[in-house]
Order: structure tokens, then sequence, then C-alpha cells
């Protein structure tokens, strides 16, 4: 197949759909052949509400990446988020009789006997990433098929959202007549190329804040402890502006964009920001202070939410990240920065796609961190899996069964 | 009626109450000891409960006083009382504090299992529950509240309004077999009744909750994962709960071949979780057949985390004359139990207690005073600060702008569409248009 070295991202945002066409290279990375875009209409927080709407759109994005890059897209890997999403750490185990070599069927029981816990009705699982094996009770044993046991343990970090949602996604894809290779967590996709393997080693946050959510995941010892999604983003922020300083929203994204700041107000120069009259707007002058309060007060919320959440999820987690990263389209909002080292009090950076080659524009920005973070995913799961398997997957639907340790 | 051999009666009160005894037959046929208490005829009669108290419709103070002898008559001989029911009704919240009475004056160890409104049942009822909270908590030796709306917290929007309910009735259900397993354990790993009261007997406090069961190979990691999972068992935006528990109830209930091992590896697990100075206090109750489902309670309240409702010195505030509370309630001088199984103190004076001599039906207004609603105090409050924002941005206003139609963001149980600034009650300076 000539086509088997070429992985298509998808990523529907609230904000804008963005098709990700990159190559596989011999060295494991991946060169970006280009994108194709269109701004995202029918989606509100990261979930399609339109599903008409956001087809065309999708339809658009796809056509676009295939003009710029002359490849025929077949199959796309997507990304998805939503606040529907939850995630929960859960350890598996099995009992070996008669203490025995453990064999490859025992790694898949203990899998399923970690998926055997009971999530909501309407939930579907989405991921169930290895995070480590034990066996009688050696924690951290990194290749268990070796060693010979009573009892085999694994921790698993478990994904799962609404299928209803999931599906909708799907649906919309497969009415374009384009296959879907997989379905994975934007912060998963996203962590992929914008985190090191030394970083995901030595204990890290990352924060993918984008129009209408805000994607986070956590890393440490090199595996996922902890991931979430907040139904919050740069859309509160323009929504928060046009509410509190009386302007359109279009007006109020703009002013955003140009003038905005998430650094505390405190430290504010001041002054008046005079918007000038356009056929649709009538101009006035807003207080500087007053945009800055707005948006820094949201900023701060957010990453409040997020270490909170983090907080509650594990004792000591928090203590075990040694830096936050940051991307998405929101990061590039002035002073964010600033604001997480307040909340977090570790070292932050603003980041975006790296390891990557190809057109420089577009790895370089942010906002382009979770598609292109697909295809570095897709290029890492498929080296990993028989094909034969790639094949049991796509049939039975969203199952997701890593047999290594997942990228 | 037939009282259970460890002599506790389950009296599920109300149509909730009901329910949960229901559900208690169908899980476990044959249990003895069940009473039901309803005005409404139609639960009465669909429920397999075999003894009932049908509460006369109308008043339930006149009705109360009804069936008060009745009701007498079936706990004497018992020795606990585990009252259940949903709060925030007129009949749930009235029946249960005067049938809490009762047993109570009566000298059995009373507790209550009781579930608290979803806030979309509404203020009214919402007051009424805080209202009868509080006179269970004064009376009962224990008592576990569920709060339905944290229940639900985990995907408040897309349940629908009867899984929800289904969901408060599961929990209350589970909540009655935690505190009568926790009772009946014997030998040398039980829990007493002083274990329960010193957990659940303090007014005010919260009560945290979970349980899980399991069976097969994992079932301990599986059951002990869903019972840490429990929302009551999560305090927003701090995490588990166990963390500010000064004692925990674990129960381990299950087939015979429960393990030392086991037993210890949750012991361990969860003292991870609690603080060092948490004491964890076990029973055991492994009677059931090999092989058959492991199921984990805990119990737990931690105090000072939601402030209590209005007391006397605050209602005095708002400017209800004083001694209006304690003159139409009847039981508002009873002090809090403080030893289990203590006589209630002999009422002095004019206060009754409500039982068939008393000077007639009380209705669950008088029994729970209307407390100066703290809507009027906030009111003057918007008055006086209208005032002081006289030229900037009026902040009262409730807008979620855009997201004013799709799906709320709701997390902790703020929406956060709304915008920070707003909900924060931060000042800006208006636009000056041109």
């Amino acid at each position: 197949m000539a086509n088997e070295q070429i992985f298509v991202g998808l990523e529907i945002g609230t904000t804008k759909i963005s098709v990700i066409v990159a190559e596989a290279r011999a060295d494991d990375q991946i060169s970006i052949l280009g994108v194709g875009e269109t701004p995202s209409r029918g989606v509100r927080k990261g979930e399609i509400v339109d599903m008409e709407t956001v087809t065309e759109c999708v339809r658009e994005a796809i056509l676009d990446a295939e003009d710029k890059t002359n490849v025929e897209i077949g199959n796309v890997w997507v990304a998805i988020t939503g606040s529907h999403l939850a995630s929960f750490n859960n350890r598996g185990s099995l009992a070996l009789p008669g203490e025995r070599q453990i064999e490859p069927e025992d790694l898949e029981a203990v899998e399923v006997n970690a998926k055997e816990v009971a999530i909501p009705t309407p939930n579907t699982f989405l991921h169930t990433i290895l995070q480590a094996y034990h066996v009688d009770g050696n924690q951290n044993v990194i290749d268990p098929l070796k060693s010979e046991g009573a009892l085999l343990e694994a921790d698993f970090h478990i994904v799962h959202g609404i299928k209803t949602r999931i599906h909708n996604t799907l649906r919309c894809i497969e009415s374009l007549k384009i296959g879907i290779e997989d379905v994975v967590l934007s912060s998963l996709a996203s962590a992929q190329v914008v985190l090191s393997q030394d970083q995901k080693n030595y204990g890290a946050l990352m924060i993918d804040i984008g129009g209408g959510t805000t994607d986070y995941l956590v890393y440490i010892d090199g595996a996922i402890r902890h991931s979430g999604v907040l139904a919050l983003g740069g859309d509160h922020i323009t929504n928060d502006i046009s509410v509190g300083l009386r302007l359109p929203i279009a007006r109020a994204e703009l002013l955003k964009i140009e003038e905005g700041s998430a650094a505390d107000a405190a430290g504010s120069q001041g002054g008046i920001i005079s918007l000038k009259n356009d056929p649709r707007f009538l101009g006035c002058d807003v207080d500087r202070t007053s945009l800055e309060t707005i948006i820094h007060l949201r900023v701060k919320e957010i990453f409040e939410l997020i270490r909170r959440d983090i907080e509650s999820s594990g004792e000591g987690m928090l203590d075990l990240i040694r830096g936050v990263m940051i991307t998405g389209g929101c990061s590039k909002l002035k002073g964010i920065a600033q604001v997480a080292e307040e909340i977090f009090d570790i070292p932050v950076e603003l980041t975006r796609a790296r390891n990557v080659s190809g057109a420089t524009q577009i790895f370089e920005d942010p906002q382009y961190s979770t598609a292109i973070g697909l295809t570095k995913y897709a290029r890492l799961v498929t080296k990993n899996i028989a094909p034969e398997s790639m094949i049991d997957r796509l049939t039975q639907g969203l199952g997701n069964l890593f047999k290594k340790r997942s990228p | 009626m037939s009282i259970s051999p460890s002599r506790r009666i389950l009296v599920g009160v109300g149509n909730a109450g009901v329910t949960v005894l229901d559900l208690l037959s169908v899980e476990y046929p044959g249990m003895t000891g069940l009473l039901a208490v309803n005005n409404d005829p139609d639960s009465l009669n669909a429920s397999i409960v075999r003894d009932k108290i049908e509460v006369p419709e109308g008043d339930p103070g006149e009705g109360f006083r009804m069936i008060d002898e009745e009701f007498g008559r079936i706990v004497e001989g018992a020795s606990v009382v585990i009252l259940c029911g949903g709060l925030g009704g007129e009949t749930g919240s009235f029946l249960l504090s005067a049938l809490a009475i009762r047993a109570k004056s009566a000298g059995l160890t009373t507790m209550a299992c009781v579930g608290m409104p979803f806030s979309f049942e509404g203020k009214h009822k919402k007051d009424l529950a805080v209202r009868a909270l509080e006179k269970l908590e004064e009376i009962c030796d224990a008592v576990v509240v569920i709060g339905n709306d944290q229940l639900s917290s985990g995907s408040p929007s897309i349940a629908a309004v009867g899984e929800a309910f289904a969901l408060s009735d599961r929990t209350l259900l589970a909540a009655l077999l935690a505190l009568t397993g926790m009772l009946s354990t014997s030998g040398p790993v039980k829990i007493t009744r002083a274990d329960i009261h010193n957990v659940l007997g303090k007014p005010g406090t919260l009560t945290h909750f979970g349980f899980g069961k399991a069976e097969g190979s994992n079932r301990l990691h599986e059951s002990l994962e869903r019972a840490l999972k429990s929302p009551l068992l999560t305090l927003p935006g701090k995490g588990s709960a166990l963390k500010e528990s000064s004692m925990i109830l674990l129960l381990l209930r299950g087939a015979k071949d429960i393990s030392f091992a086991e037993v210890q590896a949750v012991v361990g697990k969860i003292e991870q979780i609690a603080s060092d100075s948490c004491q964890i206090k076990v029973g055991v109750r492994a009677d059931g057949p090999i092989g058959s489902a492991l199921e984990l309670y805990l119990l737990a309240s931690s105090g000072g985390t939601i402030k209590k409702p209005l007391k006397n010195s605050e209602s005095n505030q708002t400017g209800e004359p004083s001694g209006a509370d304690s003159a139409n309630n009847p039981i508002s001088r009873i002090g809090t139990m403080a030893t289990i199984g203590t006589k209630l103190p002999q009422p002095t004076g004019e206060e009754e207690m409500p039982s068939g001599h008393s000077e007639g039906g009380k209705g669950a207004d008088e029994l729970f005073p209307v407390q100066t609603k703290p809507a009027s105090k906030s009111g003057k409050k918007v008055a006086a600060t209208s005032k002081q924002m006289q030229g900037t941005l009026a902040l009262d206003t409730y807008q979620r702008g855009r997201f004013d139609k799709s799906e709320p963001t709701i997390v902790e149980g703020e929406d956060l569409d709304v915008p920070t600034f707003l909900r924060k009650g931060i000042k800006l300076n208006p636009p000056i248009r041109k």
C-alpha cells in the first residue's frame, strides 16, 4: 500500500476544524505535508450540536487538505473531547494458581479485570492505558512476561465517555465516506508532540486550552496518571468580555486577541482602549484594567480548577509534577504563563508541537498541537500493534487494546 | 409483627422510605422487622412489606396522633429502631421526626437514614428538609444523610429524572444495609453502637458514605474502588472526604472465606487515604456462601464543612422575637443525646412530647418553626449594594451570554458559564460610548 506511511489527523474543534496530513519518516519522526482548515460551526464546548453543519465543515476541511497536499484522504484519526469524558485509575489483579510463568493471555485477563468497574450506563470505554505491572508485590515490573509469580496486578488509566456523543463524531465522519482508524482523547494526542519522553518520565502536566474546552493530562514516571476535560476555554473569555464590557461577541473576540492579557490587573498600565466605529458597531472607549481583570479572573479560575482536580484525584500527585506545559490556541494569550506559575508554583512553559518536520508555520502554532499529535500517536500505535489486531480493534468499534505500553 | 432476631426494626417512612424497604425485601427475601409507614394508600397497597401503618391523609400532625399508639406498640420489645425516608416532603419531614421522638422516648436506640432533596425540587422542600434534619440530629443517636445533589454530581445533565431518584433510593438502601450490617457484626471484629454514635451522632456533620459490591477474583479491588468512587465520599475541591474524618467505619460483608489478608489490604488502602490520627473501626460479617459477592461499606463524617443552618442566635438577629422558636417547638429543648440508650430528658413545662395525649396535632410548620427567610435578608443587602454601585455595571444580573442555550458547564455546583467576575462580584468600569 502506497499510503501506509501517511497519517491523517482530524480535530473537530470548537473554533476550527483542522486536518493534518503527515508522513512517517524512517527515523520515527513525522513530517507534515500540509493542513486543511475551516472555521468550525455547530460545535459547542468541544461537542457537536449541529450535525449537518459540522459535517459540511469537515468536508470543506478535508477537501482543503486534499488540495494542499495532493493526498487522497481515505482514513483519519479523530480527536475527541468534551466534558462528558471522565477518567480514573484502576488496578486489576489476577491470581496465577501454582506460581507459573506469566503468559500474554494473563496480561489480557488482568486488563479485563481492571475494566470490570461500574461506569455509568450511557458510557463506553475510550482508552485503557497501562501504567505499570506488579508481580507478587514487586512494583513496576517492566516485562512481566518473563517473570514467574502467584499474583499479577496491573494499574490502568481508564478513560470513558458518553457513547452517543462519541458516536456523533463518528457518524459525522462516516457520512462523508471516510474511514476512521481510531478515536483518541484530545489531550493524549497533544501530549505526543508537546511533551518529550524526558518530561513524561520526570513528571509533567500538559494543559491544552482551546476555544471550547481545556484538556489536561498528567504524566508521572512515564505513565499517564490523570486526564481531564473542562468545558471552559477561550470562548468563555470572549463571552466574559462581551458581557462585562457590553460588546458584540465578534468585537470582544478581536479585543481579546489584540489587547487581551491574562496577567494580574494589579500590574496593569491602565488607560483607555479606543474601539473604532465600524458599520455594525458604534465605537466606544473601554477601560484596560477592566479588560485585564475579566481575563485574569477567568484564566486563574481555569488553572485553579485543574489544580484542585489533580489534588483530589491522587494524594501527592501534584508534588510529583515538575513542570507545566501549556499549548492550544488560547495559550497565545499574553501573560497566561505567569498566571499558571502563580497557581501551580512550578515552572511553566508555553509550547507547541516539537520533533516534527515539514511545513514550519503549521507546527509552530500551538493551536495545531492536537491535530499534529494525532498523526504522531497514529505512528506510534501502528508501529506497536500487529496488523491483524488492528483489524480486530476496528471490528470492535471503540475498544482500544494496547499490547505494549501506550505512547 | 415479628421483630427480627437482633431486635431491630427498620421503618420506611413516606414514599421514599417505603420504596427502599421494598427494594430491601426483594434483595433479601424473608427479612423480618420491617415496617412501612405512609399516608399514601396507593404506595402502601403496592408495597410488599408485610407490616404497614397507614397514616390518615391530611394534616400530618393530626395523622401522627392517630397512629402514635400503634407505632408505640410495634416498637415495644425492640432495641434499635432505624428510620428511613426522604426529607423535604410534608409527610417524610414531619413523620420521621415524630416517630424518632416516639422511639427515643421509649428508650430505644434510634437511628435514621435520610435523603435530602435535589435542588431542582425547589427551595421550599430544601428548607423543610434542613429543618427536619436539624430535629432528627437532635433526637437520634445516629443519622446518615444522603445528599441527592451530591449523589448526582457525577453527570447531572445526562441523568434522567427517574434515574436520579432511583439512584437516590438505591443509595438509601445501601446506607440502611450498612447500618444494619454494622449493628449485626459480632465476634472479635465488630462495630459497636457506640462507634456508630461517635461517627454519626453529632449534629451538623456531613455524612460520608461509600459502598461497593463485587465478586470474582478481583472482588477486593473492585468493591473498594467502587466504594471510594462514591460521590458522597468526595468533598468538592478537597478530594477524598476520608481525609477529614477522625473515625471511619468499615464493614465487609460476604462469603465465609473473606481472608485476614483481604481485610488487612482494605484497611491498608484506607489508611493511605485517611489522616494519620484517624481511627478505622472494622466490622466483618462473613456468613455468605463461598463465592458470593463481597460488599464493602464505608461510613464516616466530618464537621464544619457545611455550615449549620440558622440557629436560634442567628434567627434572633434577623428580628424574630427570642423564645419564639422554642415556644412553638415541642422538641427544641431536647438536648443532643450524649450517650447511646439514654432516656429522653423529661420535657418540662408546657413542652410536651407530641404523643397521643398531647394537645392536638401539630402541623409540619409548627414542628419546624418558620425561620426568618434568608431571602428577605439578602433582599435588604441587594438594596444597599445597588446604591453603592451607582455608576458601575449592575453585577447582580445573571448572564450566561452566548452560552445561554448550551449545556451549562457546572463544576462543584457553580455555573461556570457565568463570567467569573460576575460570580466574584468584581466591579468594572463601564465602556464610554462615543
